[in-house]
């Protein structure tokens, strides 16, 4: 795909929406406005943003229990993917899903997942359908390291790879050089190796590791890979190194957290370089800020001022005809 | 003996340390084990070390058949899967391996492998953060179930788990963590397959697990504001069930209320009841009355979720339906 000074355009819109909507979040469970604690995406941006860039609207995501970047990405309404983080009655899934679950076919997001790695094996079946239908469609998803050693994505990879399934398996390593879950240093590394993208050559996939936090890189590999799944050569495994936004925790120095992390904070530096091209110009950032600023606070707004849900809601979708 | 307040949390880790400072057969494996964060852990990676605490990748297929296939080579592991939910990722190891393989080897192996899980809802955690399924283990031969609901018994049935011989899961609910309760300092052990009668009474019989204990303890409060009495009975392990406790109460009081977090269908509370109609029927003056989560995923948001879950006020509407039921006389 040609980059346009338009494809520059939206994908700085895309990182910065998903950035507000996310400080937004942030500031929403800091008031009690959700009834639990949302795990956030805040840094990761250029991944799901140079990845989504590629897709359709039928094409199909899987995402995890760190969703908001991938729904945002996927083309999410704010104003229902909001108002389903409040479990309001006009949020995406009714108030019934909350962030580990949220989803929208519609738009073939299907979606966040509260067990790790679970999403994986269902995107080989979104590929398998877009195959055995003969669309061009593809299947995108995302995981982060740790479900790398979930037991079913080494079955997917095989699957994936034996059955030329056109589906993109996308890793966000965001702990590159310390192995940790939950902020926690763990005794024993959950790794063996620098690379996952390493086991790809393992299933006879094509796979590359690249810098996640550099948006035109993210999304320069993320086009070959969509290109090959929609031109029906099969699987490929893409590792991108992010670094995640974990803010202070106890017992670590905050400050230099916070300094290490600004200087691998993907939107300043896509930014510098727009400007340093003349491909954006300070107005052109300032508009694209103020216009996503807008969206976001609409959707807060709306979010708040939605209904709950009634609470017959609570006893129906169990099946779709019958009882329960 | 000496005797403290300790929270729940605090219990578990008091009996896992003192139980690994006996045996150097058990060690501890689960996402996170290792982390100071982890009440029921924290503190352990640093008395016995990391080969004894071990952090596992997030694998639990892995992680769970290592438990079992350490357990018959003669180790104690104590397998944590954080929350039962994730335990759904290895049901082959749990439900097949670790649960049947003594009996398909006709005895000639032992699998003493405790695997804890925190369970239940009350958080709005969503669907797959939020399910109590022991029933779902209870269901399948060879897996024991121990549900402690206040501190005392969690030390005491967690030693008892780590001394015993069989594999089992063990159940804390979410919600009971920072729970504070008298808690002897020596180690001690409360046996398998004998329920507690928590308060004595005269008008029905609640049989309850878990928090559900402290739900029925409340109901029952209130009950005698109503001028009749109930007698709670925590069975404190679902598999072994200590029928005979339960019977007798039934028998004095010829009510039954089965209060249960786990989904209705087929589940322990439809259990206890088939039990009591089963060996018990000529004790019943009511139909028995189960209080348990309908039959719906649990949903995320709050007050959908509190439709779902048992509470006092749906105690307190079973208790009065069996103490005003009267019998068709023809």
């Amino acid at each position: 795909m040609p980059l346009t000074k338009e494809t520059f355009s939206n994908l700085y819109r895309v990182m910065v929406r998903i950035r507000k909507f996310e400080e937004a979040a942030r500031r929403l469970r800091a008031e009690r406005k959700f009834p639990t604690g949302v795990s956030l995406y805040t840094g990761q941006e250029a991944a799901a943003t140079g990845v989504c860039a590629h897709l359709k609207k039928d094409d199909y995501l899987t995402s995890t229990h760190r969703p908001l970047g991938h729904c945002i990405a996927k083309g999410a309404d704010l104003k229902r993917l909001m108002a389903e983080l409040c479990a309001k009655a006009t949020g995406y899934n009714k108030g019934k899903a909350g962030p580990y679950h949220v989803a929208d076919p519609t738009i073939g997001l299907i979606g966040a997942n509260g067990i790790v790695g679970a999403g994986i094996p269902m995107a080989a079946g979104y590929a398998l359908a877009h195959q055995l239908k003969g669309s061009d469609g593809v299947a995108v998803c995302f995981f982060g390291e740790g479900a790398a050693n979930q037991g079913v994505i080494q079955e997917t990879l095989n699957l994936a790879s034996v059955w030329g399934l056109p589906l993109v398996f996308v890793c966000e390593n965001s702990a590159p050089e310390s192995p940790q879950m939950l902020g926690h240093r763990m005794n024993y590394p959950q790794l063996n190796i620098k690379d996952i993208s390493v086991r790809g050559v393992a299933y006879g996939l094509p796979s590359a590791t690249v810098e996640g936090n550099d948006v035109l890189a993210v999304y320069e590999a993320a086009g070959e890979a969509v290109k090959r799944a929609r031109e029906g050569k099969g699987p490929t495994l893409l590792e991108f190194k992010t670094y995640r936004y974990r803010g202070p925790f106890r017992g670590e120095d905050a400050g230099q957290l916070e300094e290490e992390w600004r200087k691998k904070d993907p939107i300043p530096s896509f930014r510098a370089r727009l400007m340093e091209r003349g491909l954006l110009d300070q107005g052109d950032i300032e508009g694209i800020e103020r216009e996503e600023g807008k969206a976001v606070e609409e959707a807060v707004k709306f979010a708040l001022e939605s209904p709950e849900p009634s609470l017959e809601e609570a006893f129906t979708d169990v099946f779709e005809i019958g009882e329960m | 003996m000496v005797t403290r307040e300790l929270t729940f949390a605090q219990a578990l880790n008091e009996a896992l340390r003192q139980e690994m400072r006996r045996d150097p057969r058990i060690f501890v494996m689960g996402e996170n084990v290792s982390s100071d964060r982890r009440q029921v852990t924290r503190g352990l990676m640093k008395e016995f070390g990391r080969a004894r605490v071990r952090d596992t990748p997030i694998s639990e297929a892995s992680f769970v058949g290592a438990g079992v296939g350490a357990a018959i080579a003669g180790m104690r592991p104590v397998v944590e899967l954080m929350l039962v939910d994730f335990a759904l990722v290895a049901m082959d190891q749990i439900l097949n391996q670790a649960a049947k393989t003594r009996y398909m080897l006709g005895g000639k192996v032992r699998v003493p492998l405790t695997m804890r899980a925190l369970y239940g809802a009350g958080t709005s955690s969503g669907s797959t953060h939020s399910e109590s399924l022991y029933s779902l283990f209870a269901h399948i031969p060879g897996l024991k179930v121990v549900i402690p609901s206040n501190p005392y018994d969690a030390k005491g049935l967690l030693i008892s788990s780590l001394r015993d011989d069989d594999p089992k899961l063990f159940f804390e609910h979410r919600l009971l963590n920072r729970l504070r309760g008298p808690v002897p300092e020596e180690p001690y052990t409360v046996p398998f397959g004998k329920a507690e009668v928590k308060i004595k009474g005269e008008d029905v019989t609640i049989v309850a697990t878990g928090l559900m204990v402290h739900k029925a303890l409340e109901a029952a409060a209130r009950l005698t504001e109503e001028g009749f009495s109930a007698e709670v009975i925590d069975p404190r392990t679902i598999v072994p069930l200590d029928k005979r406790t339960i019977l007798d109460s039934v028998k004095k009081t010829s009510r039954l209320v089965i209060v249960d977090e786990d989904y209705e269908r087929c589940g322990f509370a439809s259990e206890v009841a088939a039990i009591v109609a089963d060996e018990g029927f000529n004790h019943l003056s009511a139909p028995i009355k189960r209080v348990a989560t309908p039959n719906v995923p649990i949903p995320y948001n709050p007050n959908l979720e509190k439709q779902v879950l048992p509470d006092e006020e749906k105690i307190m509407k079973a208790m009065r339906s069996v103490l005003t039921y009267k019998k068709f006389k023809g």
